[in-house]
């Protein structure tokens, strides 16, 4: 082993990566714009500001207290529609998922209700919705508890059944500090494994490895150079990706010596499985479409993006099969939910699995044309 | 320790197969050290399979091959260090300049006095040298291939086809190189289908087709004992001259410079027909005798052309 031979093959690796624009951005950028996109998207999740439109037939000072109820909770920005406009075209005319309409007559039966202490005085307050609407159920279940603890207000008696809310975390998280693990191990893969098929095919089309085959460069130093120049890769879009997560989102995230065991273990897991696939697969187009169709499944049902428990039951015991799912879970129980136990399980799971397609792997590496 | 062999290159029943193929067929034979060895051929005569096996990117099927003494199924890390490489159809890193390139491979030979300033100027390329390999055209790109090939000072240097796909400027640029490395007394083993290259530089010339040598010598004595006839090429005012002769029972055939060729066995043959072209009262313009070129010589031991495209011209001539 000649680590000079090696590190001439690293630098020409570095060299290309940092001349080859569209790598960079997607080792980099792409991952970023990931987390600012989807961050974005969930920062504020369980505490979106919903709009809700309020028609109040009633037109009392009495009435006029929902609407002030229901904005005090904080959950509702609320837009008054006017007693006279028909609320369903409304909605329909100004794509509006929810209407609340308070009845005529509001105050006169709360007056009847409260005063004269009549059981059978009653207001209906209808809700006019969209039910193909995704967040309408949200809305529905916040006002059913706004008017429920005002009914329970208005009875004058304290709550007999209490609730109380404790997570199994022991420390509060965010939907973001659990994505960003999940994003990390993604990006590593998809340029662990493009990478590999990438380079090899398109070295292997244009006669390069044949080239590199009649100089002292042995299989081993070359496939070691790679796996190297992928793990400086994966440490420049890790540390790209944290420093976005910290910066913009103020994520709370552990960085400890399980961040880099798995992202070497990414790493080997998908070079391993790209230098098969490029065994198998020739062309250089045929590679990268034998790579997507390895990656896409992985991506959406490992959990990288979403949680498993949305998925019907046998699509997780599927997700429990593939490798990045054990990256993901490692990483989480590691920089999320400091457990240790987890992650080494994790690890000795997705280490065993990267040894053995690795070893594979670097069989199926061929240095020699046809023998 | 190094050890001086009489012959660089030792070829001894060399026979590869793909499958049911038979790509070289029991072939032999030896270069000397600080020859220029050419093989000749069209595509899919072998050339490449030869010159691959030779310089270890391809094993034989079976047969000997040693290169500088060491049998390339054996020694190849021995061989690989001694050896430069031009493969066919060579291609580097695209975004790697000409300089970095040179130093690349030279790290690979760990050729830590390797002359990278003086490689890029024998290849005259020193105004690229921060050029990277995909802007260069494809005669300099050639022109790296050869300077890569010499970079540990190798002691038998393999071009594969180094002017293929070429234009005719760049073809000349690289065979000024290929000139230099002669007068530099390198071994070199090139395969080309262009006569004029193995005309140009071989010592000795092997032609090949179908897999088997079917000629083998220097240019000047694989013509001279193949020429068992000579051409004369006649330039006349009108057609007499072409019916005297097709009166006379020869072949004759109007070449594209719109001059008649005639092969003729006898140099007594030359006098006959001049004296019934007198005779006629033909006028001639010029008249030309020659033995055959290396290119007939080819057609008549292989029966094909060198070049596709030369087969179609041979029939219209």
């Amino acid at each position: 082993m000649n680590l000079r031979v090696v590190g001439a093959n690293l630098a020409v690796s570095i060299k290309t990566f940092y001349r080859e624009k569209s790598t960079m951005f997607f080792t980099i950028t792409f991952p970023i714009l990931l987390i600012l996109v989807f961050g974005t998207i969930f920062k504020d999740q369980g505490n979106e500001n919903f709009n809700l439109c309020v028609q109040d037939l009633d037109q009392t000072e009495t009435s006029a207290e929902i609407a002030k109820s229901l904005a005090l909770t904080g959950r509702f920005k609320i837009t008054r529609v006017a007693p006279s406009i028909d609320v369903t075209q409304y909605a329909r005319n100004h794509k509006v998922n929810l209407v609340l309409i308070i009845p005529k007559d509001y105050e006169r039966s709360y007056t009847q209700y409260l005063q004269f202490d009549d059981p059978n005085a009653f207001v209906t307050i209808t809700y006019i919705y969209d039910p193909g609407s995704s967040s309408v159920i949200t809305k529905l279940q916040i006002l059913n508890m706004v008017f429920a603890k005002m009914n329970q207000g208005l009875s004058g008696k304290p709550a007999f059944i209490r609730t109380a809310e404790m997570s199994i975390h022991t420390r509060e998280y965010r939907f973001i500090d659990f994505f960003i693990p999940g994003i990390i191990a993604m990006a590593v893969m998809t340029a662990s494994l493009f990478g590999t098929v990438n380079l090899n095919t398109e070295l292997r089309q244009k006669g390069i490895i044949r080239k590199l085959s009649t100089t002292p460069i042995t299989r081993t130093e070359w496939i070691l150079s790679n796996i190297l120049y992928q793990f400086v890769l994966a440490v420049i879009s890790t540390t790209a990706m944290l420093l976005v997560s910290y910066a913009v989102f103020d994520v709370r995230l552990q960085i400890n010596a399980w961040l880099p065991l798995f992202v070497v273990l990414d790493v080997f897991t998908f070079v391993g499985i790209g230098m098969m696939l490029t065994r198998v697969v020739k062309e250089a187009q045929s590679a990268a479409a034998a790579a997507n169709a390895i990656i896409f499944p992985m991506m959406f049902l490992s959990g990288s993006f979403f949680p498993l428990e949305l998925m019907p039951r046998y699509l997780q015991t599927f997700a429990r099969t593939l490798p990045l799912y054990y990256v993901n879970e490692g990483l989480r129980a590691s920089m999320v939910l400091h457990d240790n136990v987890t992650a080494l399980s994790d690890s000795a799971i997705i280490g065993t699995f990267a040894a053995m397609v690795f070893i594979l792997g670097v069989t199926a590496t061929k240095w020699e044309e046809g023998k | 320790m190094m050890t001086k062999v009489e012959h660089a290159i030792e070829v001894e029943n060399l026979t590869k197969c793909y499958g049911n193929l038979v790509a070289v067929n029991d072939i032999s034979f030896k270069v000397r050290q600080g020859e220029v060895f050419a093989f000749l051929g069209p595509n899919g005569a072998g050339k490449t399979t030869t010159v691959e096996i030779a310089d270890t990117i391809r094993r034989p099927t079976s047969g000997k091959v040693r290169i500088l003494g060491m049998d390339v199924t054996k020694e190849k890390r021995g061989i690989v260090a001694r050896i430069g490489v031009l493969p066919q159809a060579f291609s580097s890193f695209d975004r790697i300049t000409v300089r970095e390139t040179m130093q690349y491979y030279s790290r690979l030979f760990c050729c830590r006095d390797a002359d990278i300033d003086g490689l890029i100027e024998l290849v005259n390329l020193k105004d690229k040298a921060k050029e990277q390999y995909m802007k260069l055209s494809g005669g300099l790109k050639q022109r790296l291939g050869i300077a890569i090939a010499l970079v540990n000072d190798p002691e038998v240097v393999f071009l594969d086809e180094p002017t293929t796909g070429l234009d005719p400027r760049a073809r000349c640029e690289v065979r000024e190189v290929l000139l230099g490395l002669k007068k530099e007394g390198k071994t070199v083993f090139l395969t080309t289908h262009y006569i004029e290259e193995a005309e140009l530089l071989a010592d000795t010339v092997a032609i090949i087709s179908r897999g088997k040598i079917i000629a083998m010598d220097s240019l000047a004595h694989i013509i001279e004992s193949n020429a068992d006839h000579l051409v004369l090429t006649l330039q006349a005012d009108d057609e007499k001259a072409f019916e005297v002769l097709g009166k006379m029972g020869f072949e004759p055939e109007i070449n594209n410079h719109k001059s008649i060729n005639v092969r003729v066995e006898r140099t007594d043959d030359i006098r006959r027909i001049l004296n019934a072209m007198n005779d006629a009262g033909a006028s001639l313009r010029s008249l030309d005798v020659r033995k055959p070129n290396l290119e007939q010589v080819f057609l008549k031991l292989t029966g094909e052309a060198l070049h596709e495209s030369d087969s179609g011209r041979k029939g219209a001539e």
